[in-house]
Formats: C-alpha cells, sequence, structure tokens
C-alpha cells in the first residue's frame, strides 16, 4: 500500500517527503511540521508546496462528509477494493 | 497571482485563491437552513472542539461513549448542535447510523445536520490549508444578515446514506440541480439534502483537490504535482483520519 506508513517506499517520487508531510500536517508535533515543510520546498518547490497543502486540505475535509453521512463506496469502486477489503477483513469492523 | 506565507509571496492558482476567499464569503453568509451568525459559531466551534477536553478523553477511549460531560467552546448552539460539531470535526471515523439518526431525527433535524457537516468540512479545509502552508489562522468574517431559505428538495429519500439524499435523476425541473457542475458521485450526494451545500464545499474542494473529470486523466496534469503525489497524499490523509470512504 503506497500510503501504508513513512519508511516504506511508496515508488512515488518524493513520496517519503510527502507522507512525513501529510503525517506532520495532521499530527501534534510544530516543529516536525516545519521541518517537514521545508524538506517539500526544498525537494519540490513553491508552487508544488502550494498544492501539496491544498491536497491535504482537501481529504483532511471531505473525509468529515464521507463519514458524517455514512455514504457507501460506489458500486465499481467497491468491486475494485472487493480484494484488498477481504485481505484486510475490513468488513468486520462494520458499526451499526 | 501568489499568497503570503509569513511576508513570503508562493506562486498559487488563481483558482485556488478565488475558491478560497469565496468559501470564507460564503461561510458568513445566510444558508439552507442556518443563518450567517449561526453559520460562523459552527465553524468556531468546530475551532475550538480541536482543544476540547471532553473530545480529548473521548477520542482515546476505546468507545467515544465511553466519557460523557460538556464540551469546551463558546456554546453558542444547542447541545445537539455542539456535540454534532465536536463529533464530525474530531472523531468522525467512529460515527455510526445510530448517532447519526439521533441527531437528524430528533431537536438537530436532517437538514440543518447536514448543512452542519458541510460547514465543519469548509472551516476544516480552510484551516488545514493555513496550517500546512504555516499561515495564523484566520479570523473568522463578519456574518452578513439574511434568512435561511429552508427549501428541502422535492424527493429526498434516506435510501442510499444515514440521511437523506437525493437520485440524480429524481430532480424535478425548476429545482436547483447540485450535480450540475461538480458529478453526482456518492461524496456529493452525501450532500444533496441541501443542495447549496454541496456548490459551496466542491466549488473549494476541486481547487484544493482536482476537478472530478482531472481526476482519471493521466494524460495530463493539472497541479503542481503529478496525478501519483497527489493520490499518495490523499491517501494517507485519508487513512490518518481512518476514514472508510
Amino acid at each position: 500500500m503506497v500510503a501504508a506508513s513513512q519508511g516504506v517506499e511508496s515508488g512515488v517520487p518524493h513520496g517519503a517527503v510527502l507522507t512525513a508531510f501529510v503525517d506532520a500536517c495532521l499530527g501534534p508535533d510544530a516543529a516536525a511540521l516545519a521541518h517537514a515543510r521545508n524538506a517539500v520546498i526544498a525537494g519540490l518547490g513553491d508552487a508544488a508546496f502550494v498544492d501539496v497543502c491544498a491536497t491535504v486540505a482537501s481529504f483532511n475535509a471531505v473525509v468529515k462528509i464521507a463519514d458524517a453521512t455514512g455514504i457507501p463506496l460506489e458500486e465499481a469502486k467497491e468491486a475494485r477494493t472487493r480484494d484488498i477489503r477481504a485481505a484486510l477483513g475490513i468488513e468486520a469492523f462494520h458499526a451499526p | 497571482m501568489t499568497i503570503e506565507i509569513n511576508g513570503r509571496q508562493l506562486p498559487a492558482r488563481p483558482s485556488l485563491v478565488g475558491a478560497i476567499e469565496d468559501a470564507w464569503q460564503r461561510l458568513a453568509g445566510p444558508g439552507t437552513w442556518w443563518q450567517g451568525a449561526e453559520r460562523l459559531a459552527i465553524a468556531e466551534e468546530a475551532r475550538a472542539a480541536l482543544s476540547c477536553r471532553l473530545c480529548a478523553t473521548r477520542k482515546a477511549a476505546l468507545s467515544p461513549y465511553a466519557a460523557d460531560g460538556r464540551h469546551d467552546g463558546p456554546g453558542v448552539l444547542s447541545r445537539e448542535a455542539i456535540e454534532a460539531v465536536h463529533r464530525v470535526r474530531t472523531d468522525p471515523s467512529r460515527i455510526t447510523e445510530r448517532w447519526v439518526r439521533g441527531l437528524a431525527d430528533g431537536a438537530l433535524g436532517e437538514e440543518r445536520y447536514v448543512e452542519l457537516v458541510s460547514v465543519v468540512a469548509i472551516i476544516t479545509a480552510l484551516d488545514t490549508l493555513d496550517h500546512a502552508l504555516g499561515r495564523a489562522i484566520r479570523p473568522l468574517p463578519q456574518p452578513r444578515p439574511g434568512e435561511p431559505t429552508r427549501q428541502r428538495p422535492a424527493n429526498a429519500v434516506r435510501d442510499l446514506a444515514w440521511v437523506a439524499t437525493v437520485a440524480p435523476d429524481a430532480i424535478p425541473a425548476g429545482e436547483l440541480n447540485p450535480y450540475s457542475v461538480h458529478g453526482d458521485k456518492n461524496i456529493h450526494r452525501a450532500l444533496g439534502l441541501v443542495p447549496q451545500e454541496v456548490f459551496n464545499f466542491f466549488d473549494l474542494d476541486v481547487e484544493l483537490y482536482l476537478k472530478d473529470h482531472e481526476i482519471r486523466d493521466f494524460a495530463h496534469e493539472y497541479r503542481a504535482i503529478s496525478h501519483p503525489q497527489i493520490e499518495l497524499i490523499a491517501g494517507r490523509a485519508s487513512a490518518l483520519n481512518r476514514c472508510y470512504y
């Protein structure tokens, strides 16, 4: 899984830097965020940094809509992810 | 166009800057079910939730229902609205259908709950962006007067999600079609009970992330980062939020 954890090679250019930045943005450590911010700017540049921040903002927000309304996965998305969800046993965590 | 971060100008897409400013203005104006001042109270309560002791206790507990008490915050809204704002902001992944039904079918009401969710999501997006960029959190704007329209879509039914939604083919002629611009995936339909909120959230979100048709257009890059980089960030943020969808 590309989003599994820090230290796992994603194969995405600057993947480790980006993952560390997301973790720092959504974590409590201000110093870690400042360090991660500098690493993104140094590695990808100013314009990319803005778009990285925007993407984090989007996905820290849209998840709240999904979770708070209980929308299901679309059928096509459900079919594409059936194998990995079965392997994870994630359906066992469905809440009433 | 640029955005200023601590005295430094960073390049930013004009459409992104415009969407951010529009989102701030829309937060302050009357909505469909809440007045402008009430929408800002929701936003202020959402900010307070991040330092709420009850929310922190619940977040650390095996079950969010293990701790009871009063939420820290301005406390301007009703008890039900405050509970909804804090939970959606701080612990959404453990929200259940039973909890939503208790609010939507109770004093808060289904339409007001859906608009509240949208407002919390919008202020979360705006504040997360500033936090990520390294900018100070922006003061909330002044509310604009006006009454909510209180228009419920005619054919909204509870058949897809925990709240009523509107199917794309069930929108009567003359009624606002919330899917006309951004598409009709389930995530759009989630806010369909309050059509204007589909626009209010996704007009901002498509500039933060991507427009619907851009997401799978791998022949073009629409941002200063690539599709794989965007999806890596999206996947990581979703995973940290423990979002099922």
